[in-house]
């Protein structure tokens, strides 16, 4: 089966992509993406919503992926919208911003699709794109040599896997599988490739890549459900372990990137954690993690972008900072952070609410650790906003967001408000579908 | 007549949330937008929206008393349903939420007016304004909090606020500091909250207010557990209510706090903020009936923060730093007195409690004037008060106690060095463990990177 809707917004982003890859100004380049990708966001959301309405009447089985899955390609646009808008143009030039299209056009076109070949050609293509990246910037740096070492077993991994279950031996693609999606999932202790890439390559870039979270897409697709008792506890345990290790290590970063990298590890794990639940409330937490998470993350590293743009490298050694100048980028910076941690009023609350009052039944004492790493990555954000923007009466007279950045800022923020004050709608299309569900929870007491 | 009656109590328990929210949605709009607004208009628009909730808040108080109404409960509907869980919007209006509902509404409608001139073009005019009214709104929101769900929902936005006031002299870097500090143990605490709002819905199925009053708990409270699970269930809240209430070993943000403006000290370590904790527990009266030794330990962690805050008190040199622990003292005692099952006294202890403690925060950076007038009233010093536990307490034990006040019982640095201390250098050494592995594996890797380099040197001579 192969669903058309992703497959158009893959192909509008790639042709944006392909419009400005060769382009010589990288302020035309960038102002043309941006143009591209709002006509695509809109474009999309457009096509969803029509897709939604028809498929009560279920006419368009052919166009959009099951309901749980059809909000996605807009998140993703919506991520693109952010990347493209904020985007410094000396760490993005032309060649840079298009791959950044071709990521994200790679990880929608996944969707289009459940085989196991169609999803395996994805994560090779998204690999292959972030590793030309590095043959560009970084040849034969540490972060390169990481992400070869790791993303190449990576890739043979899912390969192997996804041929596995194609030539009917889930007993064999299925670990395969696993290992694969740890490693590019960067599951505790197999993360050490993340804070490295976070670190060496501009940050639309590292989102383009991450968010989208092409591993988890994998692990619904073609896990969920087909995983062994034993193995999705240990999958579990292994979620909420990566979540509280890489809490903790945000913690003690004295780097901005570093911080912002165990942050993305942290919540990683959260939703991994959320898959391997065979409760209904879990997984629909784990699935609106996976939105908010886009679009809130993609939020948080961008601002970190246009803030090292306008600052160099941000240490969070000591509080040093001022917002006089920057007040908005400052409020973008907590704002963002906060909704991937999920605070209240925006849609990371819902999820995960969700995912813990959802995996509570199943997995009581991992739910505290749950709960503790959220604690701790709040921790980290707050740390990051007040470090950066407050401790010092000096300013080096910055400029406050453009008009570009907010507009794309204030977008992705009335989405994530409105999801999370009005969250029903959402978390109805996300939640599995009552023949696939089987409610674990429901006979707790 | 009644059902009439009934429908009017209920729009003004939704307007006691509704205005607060309003006014803060709308400065943040305004903050966002960066519309124009002149002080007086952002002034204006506060003290508009707190009058009208001071009024809504009496005026739901009188038609209770008056019509004899115990509880109004108002069903906004489920927010989130999936499966067996639901989140349901529920506001409570009872004997318990009215009067912290009217008392925390009075005084941010009072501190907004006090600031109008204390904070006088103040850079920071309009952001004050904007967090005080999103803390009252968040305040409004956990005291009318139909379920433990939605108190941790404004329970969050009431510390993010109060972190950001303390850190609202953020040219500085000790008020950015003490902030962080003060975030750091609510977020810490809060996971007693919602492990505990989490809990509920696990062993009862959920963690509404549900439970109905009874001779120890005059009002309504949450479903109770059995046996054990009600004393887990007793002491993740008791861990909550602690960092919120600053209650020992978690008290050291309180006075650190004093670093924010002199308005908003008096929200926190006067009178709001500091009484949620036992807001929380008076809440969750039902759960401590039935948990004896949670009750047990509310009343010894009350008892020992009471005694650690009346020595350490004693010896602080300037009045803010004093007035802290002094507030911490009184919470102690309101955390014994809930303990040991005293609801009311404790009701009322508080409400007399915040009063007092706000008018002396606000009135402390006046003190040496205050103390003139009074002098020259009175025509002579002013006689030393107090002293009570100076001759209560030996003369030999006084010099150790005194050090002892002095390092405010060690205990920061017990903390600090062993329980904070040993979690961060445990991270730091899995930090430089990953950077080494990660430098290992980059110099024995594959030779992917060297074989990319290579080609790109080729291509690049070619």
């Amino acid at each position: 089966m192969i669903w058309l809707t992703p497959l158009a917004v893959a192909g509008a982003l790639a042709t944006a992509a392909a419009a400005i890859y060769r382009a010589s100004d990288s302020a035309a380049a960038r102002s043309i993406a941006v143009r591209a990708v709002t006509a695509v966001a809109l474009g999309t959301t457009g096509i969803t919503i029509i897709e939604l309405h028809l498929a009560e009447r279920a006419a368009t089985a052919w166009l959009a992926p099951p309901t749980g899955l059809a909000l996605v390609p807009i998140a993703f646009s919506l991520t693109a919208l952010v990347i493209v808008s904020l985007a410094p143009l000396a760490s993005h030039p032309p060649r840079t911003l298009a791959r950044v299209l071709l990521l994200l056009a790679v990880a929608t076109a996944a969707l289009s699709s459940t085989a196991p070949a169609a999803i395996a050609a994805a994560w090779l293509a998204s690999t292959w794109i972030a590793w030309t990246e590095f043959r560009e910037r970084a040849p034969g740096g540490d972060a390169a040599r990481l992400f070869a070492t790791y993303h190449s077993a990576s890739s043979a991994l899912a390969v192997a896997g996804a041929a596995g279950l194609a030539l009917g031996s889930p007993a064999v693609g299925i670990p395969l599988l696993i290992a694969g999606i740890a490693i590019r999932q960067a599951i505790v202790p197999l993360h050490s490739w993340l804070p490295q890439f976070v670190e060496a390559m501009p940050l639309g870039i590292v989102v383009a890549f991450i968010a989208p979270q092409l591993g988890l897409y994998a692990h619904l697709a073609l896990l969920v459900d087909g995983i062994p008792g034993e193995i999705a506890t240990a999958i579990a345990a292994t979620g909420a372990f990566t979540a509280v290790i890489a809490a903790g290590l945000g913690i003690v970063q004295s780097d901005a990137r570093r911080a912002l990298a165990f942050l993305i590890i942290s919540q990683t794990g959260l939703v991994a954690f959320g898959l391997e639940n065979h409760s209904p409330v879990a997984r629909a937490g784990a699935s609106a993690a996976w939105l908010a998470l886009a679009v809130a993350t993609t939020g948080f590293a961008m601002t970190l972008a246009a803030l090292e743009a306008r600052r160099g490298r941000l240490s969070l050694h000591i509080p040093t900072g001022n917002f006089a100048r920057t007040p908005r980028l400052a409020v973008a910076l907590l704002f963002f952070g906060f909704a991937s941690v999920g605070f209240p009023a925006t849609l990371g609350f819902v999820a995960e609410d969700l995912l813990v009052q959802g995996s509570v039944a199943e997995f009581p004492a991992l739910c505290l650790a749950l709960i503790a790493a959220t604690a701790l990555n709040g921790i980290t954000v707050m740390r990051a906003f007040l470090y950066l923007f407050s401790g010092s009466a000096r300013h080096g007279g910055e400029l406050d967001l453009q008009r570009r950045e907010l507009r794309a800022l204030t977008i992705a923020m009335m989405v994530l408000l409105l999801a999370g004050l009005f969250p029903q709608p959402l978390v109805s299309l996300v939640q599995p579908r009552p023949a696939a569900a089987t409610d674990a929870t429901a006979a707790a007491p | 007549m009644i059902q009439d009656i009934h429908d009017v109590l209920k729009v003004l328990t939704l307007s006691l949330l509704i205005f607060p929210a309003g006014v803060a949605a709308v400065l943040i709009f305004v903050a966002w937008f960066d519309r124009a607004r002149s002080e007086a208009t952002v002034n204006a628009l506060v003290a508009t929206g707190y009058t009208a909730t001071v009024a809504a808040a009496t005026a739901l108080l009188a038609l209770m008393a008056s019509q004899g109404v115990e509880r109004v409960v108002v069903p906004l509907g489920a927010w989130v349903a999936v499966g067996h869980y639901h989140f349901d919007w529920t506001l409570i209006a009872d004997h318990l939420s009215v009067p912290f509902a009217l008392f925390s509404s009075m005084l941010v409608a009072l501190i907004g007016a006090f600031s109008r001139r204390y904070l006088h073009l103040e850079r920071g005019y309009l952001r004050f304004y904007l967090l005080m009214a999103l803390f009252g709104a968040g305040v409004e929101l956990v005291v009318l909090a139909g379920s433990l769900d939605l108190v941790f929902f404004a329970w969050e936005i009431v510390g993010l606020t109060s972190a950001l006031l303390i850190a609202f002299f953020n040219e500085r870097r000790r008020p950015v500091e003490h902030g962080f500090l003060a975030f750091v143990t609510y977020r810490l605490c809060d996971i007693g909250l919602l492990g505990a709002a989490v809990w509920l819905h696990h062993t009862v199925g959920t963690s509404a207010v549900t439970a109905a009053p009874t001779a120890t708990t005059p009002w309504a409270s949450f479903a109770v557990p059995a046996g054990a699970a009600a004393t887990a269930a007793g002491l993740m809240l008791l861990w909550a209510a602690m960092g919120k209430s600053a209650q020992v070993p978690l008290g050291g943000w309180l006075p650190r706090a004093m670093e924010g403006p002199t308005p908003s000290s008096a929200i926190f370590y006067g009178a709001i903020s500091i009484h949620l904790g036992p807001y929380l527990l008076l809440r969750a009266g039902s759960i401590l009936d039935h948990a004896p030794m949670a009750a047990a330990a509310v009343t010894m962690v009350g008892a020992v923060t009471a005694l650690h805050a009346t020595f350490v008190g004693r010896v602080q040199s300037d009045i803010k730093s004093a007035l802290a622990y002094a507030s911490m003292t009184q919470v102690g005692l309101i955390f014994v007195e809930i303990g040991l099952g005293c609801r009311y006294f404790a009701l009322a202890h508080i409400v007399g409690h915040a009063a007092i403690r706000s008018l002396q925060i606000l009135r402390s950076p006046s003190l040496l004037h205050d103390h003139h007038h009074l002098e020259q009233a009175m025509g002579a010093q002013l006689p030393k008060t107090g002293g009570h536990l100076e001759r209560l307490v030996p003369d030999r034990l006084q010099p150790w106690l005194y050090r002892h006040a002095l390092e405010r019982g060690y205990l920061e640095g017990i903390i600090k060095d062993y329980a904070l201390g040993g979690f961060l250098r445990l991270f730091r050494r899995l930090d430089a463990l990953d950077r080494a592995w990660s430098r290992a594996v980059a110099q024995s890797g594959p030779q992917a990177a060297r074989w990319s380099r290579a080609g790109r040197d080729a291509r690049e001579a070619s």
